[in-house]
């Protein structure tokens, strides 16, 4: 049984999403489903509007136009920290971690940032668990900015676990440049939240294989819309699709 | 001049007195900058307030015995104005999309510091008054010193250390040390940056208001008092960086000790004089401060 | 609140707290420019003194039917005691606000600055409480003042250390023109006289926060007397730790101007008062003018305190200017000049007020009477005063 297949709910829903700079229309209508529990692939060529749609539905931009819901609640304009409250959470595709903080303490910061309701100790457990299963229990107590920028990346899609209301986790490039190695520890690790928490995941990659192997439908998005909706295969065999990636490697 | 070793020691202990009490002003300015990224130019008048609200409560409730007490509520009472002046004053710099946000700080931060002044002048005139004190003179070998001059260094170190434990090993102290990193990343990993600002600016005020409030019995309680302090608080800015905290606490200890030593050892007259020179020697060697990282354009 | 609107609150605050006076009669009013330290690193506590004084005598004036039949108004500037801002100030008040004469002035160094613009600019000057000799001693015809210079305060201290028949004495003295100059002089009275007494001589920065190791110096050289030629600040400060390392109250220290004349000394020093004396220009037991009188009655009515010096000479300046531009029957500053040479004013005291062109710093200069006070107990008022030395005119 896959996670998706286990819960029918919808978990996301935006409609309609615009937003222009200047002149530039970065997303146009721009309108996505995700059901609670699913893994969702974000592909499409750079300055497609992938980031700018994560941004917009994360509260990191306010759209011009357009409306996000999540689960039930509107969340459209938003500050990120009430979405976030909400259980909303996003990566960057820089991961954003405190370098003079200790890992530890990386993770500490959503987890009281969201209230901490279960009380600190719960929290530190909850920490060291993730660290352990993303193989950085030696590093717990090292300051962050000693870490691998794969070891970064880990450690920043970790703070998004450690937030227990957390539903929907939004992944901004979370596999560019980093090992093979940490590669593999951090789709254990999603994949593991993801059977055993029931979050929903939307993940923007240019990584085919990857996408691949985790999500059973992809999105894709050219020129500020979305293009296309299916398994990779399907949309992979889309002459838009194929003519906006070769006009690109054309280009 | 006789140059003693025991001279010597004096003048570095009196040094370091003095030092930690303009290490508490420093430390405030940079806190506020570090996580509001404003410099408050208005922080000498949080000293005023503390200062005044010391002289009412030991001259008309608590009597000089309690002068602890009233220290204590002189900090809280300045901790609760910043509390309340941040989201009036400063969130509206953050709360939209602004350009200049410097030059509005600037000009908003002068303008307090301009009403508190006049408001000081209008409530107690600009007569100098003291907030009693018992405590008696306290030998350190032969050097006499004001009882009130050795409390408020040990008061000071205690606050230093008290802000230590906050800024360690509080969730607080967690937060602002994240904000203080990456506004942005503190942001979106869910802390309310907006709130956080009212609390970082309340506690660097209040530092002023504990100087203040400590330093009263020493150099009174105007209208104006909190300027030299200010000037002194900046010194320390430039030598040790701005938005460093340890750079603040060195910073001030250094300065408190290279004014004693010269006014002891060199020649009395140029005080100030042994301040700058540091102050230039810094910029010379790092002209971003001590432990200054290189500052960012915005 | 919008941005725009609480920029623009903020705007007028910072306008309402800048120009504290702002003309608002219509008719064609005379008006007199203030220039004080109303922030630092000015004496801002004289300046706010002085800017009382300046109220109170255009409120005389008015009540009396103005200048001329005209309507009096101030605009009072902020020197901060700042030259450079003085000087702005001053050109800001001829210029903009057709000041007619321009008084207020504490610090010497603004007075003197502002002074070198207004020898050309034309608009006569009247130093309220500035001390040092180059205020007048550079002879313009515009530079007037109604204070002590420092050789009659030297001479006052001098004279009380001679009476009392002390030898040694201990200069502390601030390094501004105001304590350089008197410490100078002092030594020049001492030399010049052939007085014989041992004088050392320590300067200390003003924004100091600790006295204690010139202090020290000074319980080394063991005298009879300390000058404490402090302002403000650094003036209590020297007090309360002369106290702390016992030189008071055995050696006696004399202040170089009236700061314990004020209610505040008892509260500041409380049980540790004993041994200071100070320098006055004023006593209740002085005579008063009529004028004077008004003011004493006025200022005690509105601030709810007995008048300082300070403030009696701001008044003063407000109404001699007036009572020589009734005498000229002209704003015109040239007729102005003359008449203040050639007149007899009243100010504040009962002693008239008289600007011969004499020789150096008594150029254009009217001295208050000066006299060294004492209290004798706790608490005592400045009239309960003993008054411990008079500088024979």
């Amino acid at each position: 049984m896959t996670a998706a297949g286990s819960k029918r709910g919808t978990a996301l829903i935006a409609l309609g999403l615009t937003k222009h700079y200047g002149g530039l229309v970065a997303n146009n209508d721009v309108g996505m489903r995700l059901t609670s529990g699913e893994v969702r692939g974000l592909i499409g060529p750079n300055g497609a509007g992938k980031t700018t749609f994560v941004n917009l539905v994360t509260g990191v931009e306010v759209p011009d136009a357009g409306s996000v819901r999540l689960g039930d609640r509107e969340i459209t304009g938003q500050e990120p920290h009430l979405i976030a409250e909400a259980g909303l959470v996003r990566s960057f595709q820089m991961a954003r971690v405190f370098g003079n903080l200790t890992a530890t303490e990386n993770l500490m910061i959503p987890y009281f940032a969201s209230g901490a309701r279960e009380g600190a100790a719960v929290g530190v457990a909850r920490a060291r668990e993730l660290l352990r299963l993303s193989a950085l229990e030696p590093l717990a107590d090292a300051p962050a900015n000693s870490l691998s920028g794969g070891q970064r990346m880990l450690l920043q899609t970790c703070a998004g676990f450690m937030i227990p209301h957390l539903r929907v986790y939004v992944l901004d490039e979370p596999f560019a440049g980093i090992n093979s190695v940490v590669k593999d520890t951090l789709i254990d690790l999603i994949m593991h939240e993801n059977s055993s928490r029931g979050i929903t995941f939307l993940i923007v990659s240019h990584e085919m294989e990857i996408i691949r192997r985790m999500c059973p439908l992809v999105t894709v998005m050219i020129a500020g819309r979305v293009a296309a909706e299916g398994t990779l295969d399907e949309v992979a065999a889309r002459e838009d699709v194929i003519t906006a990636y070769l006009g690109r490697t054309a280009a | 001049m006789m140059y003693t070793t025991e001279l010597l020691i004096q003048t570095v202990i009196s040094g370091l007195m003095v030092g930690v009490l303009y290490a508490l002003m420093a430390l405030g300015i940079t806190f506020i900058y570090s996580i509001v990224k404003t410099i408050n130019w208005a922080m000498g008048e949080f000293y005023m307030i503390g200062s005044y609200i010391q002289f009412v409560a030991v001259h008309f409730l608590l009597g000089p015995n309690y002068w602890w007490l009233a220290v204590i509520i002189s900090t809280a009472g300045t901790f609760l104005a910043g509390y309340i002046i941040e989201p009036i004053l400063i969130k509206p710099m953050y709360a939209r999309p602004m350009q200049r946000r410097d030059d509005y700080a600037t000009v908003v931060t002068i303008a307090l510091l301009l009403l508190l002044r006049s408001l000081a002048v209008a409530i107690g005139g600009p007569n100098q008054y003291r907030p009693e004190t018992n405590l008696p003179i306290i030998w350190l070998g032969p050097l006499p010193q004001e009882g009130a001059r050795v409390a408020a260094s040990f008061c000071a170190v205690v606050a230093l250390g008290l802000f230590w434990l906050v800024i360690k090993k509080t969730w607080v102290g967690l937060a602002l040390r994240a904000t203080a990193q990456n506004r942005v990343a503190a942001q979106t990993s869910g802390v309310d940056v907006l709130r956080l600002d009212a609390t970082a600016f309340a506690i660097g005020v209040a530092m002023a208001g504990l100087a203040g409030a400590l330093l009263a019995p020493l150099f009174m309680v105007f209208p104006t008092n909190g300027a030299v302090a200010t000037v002194k608080g900046f010194e320390i800015i430039v030598i040790g960086g701005l938005g460093s905290i340890p750079g603040a606490l060195i910073g001030g200890l250094l300065l408190g000790l290279v004014e004693s030593l010269g006014t002891s050892f060199i020649s009395s007259p140029y005080q100030n004089a042994y301040g700058f020179l540091l102050v230039i020697l810094v910029l010379i060697v790092k002209p971003n401060g001590l432990f200054g990282e290189k500052v960012r354009e915005a | 609140m919008g941005r725009r609107t609480l920029m623009a609150a903020v705007a007028a605050m910072t306008a309402h707290v800048a120009f504290v006076s702002t003309p608002i009669l219509a008719q064609d009013p005379i008006v007199l420019g203030v220039i004080a330290p109303l922030s630092p690193p000015g004496e801002t506590a004289l300046g706010q003194l002085v800017k009382r004084g300046a109220e109170l005598g255009a409120d005389y004036l008015n009540e009396k039917g103005g200048i001329l039949g005209r309507k009096v108004t101030l605009s009072i500037q902020d020197s901060a005691g700042k030259n450079e801002q003085g000087v702005a100030a001053y050109r800001r008040l001829v210029t903009q606000d057709k000041a007619v004469a321009v008084f207020g002035f504490v610090h010497s160094g603004v007075n003197i600055a502002v002074n070198e613009v207004a020898k050309e600019m034309g608009v006569p000057t009247m130093g309220t409480q500035t001390g040092a000799g180059d205020v007048t001693a550079k002879k313009y015809p515009i530079a007037f003042r109604t204070h002590a210079v420092d050789p009659p305060r030297a001479a006052t201290w001098v004279g009380w250390i001679k009476k009392n028949n002390w030898k040694r004495v201990a200069i502390l003295a601030e390094t501004t023109d105001f304590g350089i100059g008197l410490a100078k002089e002092t030594e020049k009275q001492n030399k010049d006289g052939n007085l014989g007494l041992e004088i050392q001589t320590i300067m200390f920065d003003r924004t100091t926060t600790d006295l204690l190791p010139q202090l020290l110096q000074v319980k080394a050289f063991k005298p009879d007397a300390i000058v404490n030629i402090g302002v403000g600040q650094p003036l209590e400060l020297m007090i309360t730790q002369a106290n702390t390392v016992g030189l008071l109250p055995d050696v006696k220290m004399v202040t170089s101007y009236d700061a314990p004349a004020r209610p505040q000394f008892w509260q500041i020093h409380g049980d540790k008062w004993k041994g200071v004396s100070f320098i006055a220009f004023y006593s209740p037991k002085s005579e008063l003018s009529e004028l004077g009188k008004w003011f004493a009655k006025k200022y005690q009515e509105k601030f709810n305190e007995p008048p300082v010096y300070g403030a009696l000479n701001a008044f003063g300046n407000a109404v001699v200017f007036a009572q020589a531009i009734e005498k000229a029957k002209s704003t015109d500053p040239k007729a102005m000049i003359e008449a203040l040479e050639t007149g007899s004013f009243t100010g504040w005291s009962a002693v008239p007020v008289t600007f011969p062109k004499a020789e150096g710093v008594l150029w254009h200069n009217w001295s208050p009477p000066l006299m060294v006070l004492t209290y004798t107990a706790k608490d005592q008022s400045v009239g309960d005063a003993e008054v411990s030395y008079t500088l024979d005119k």
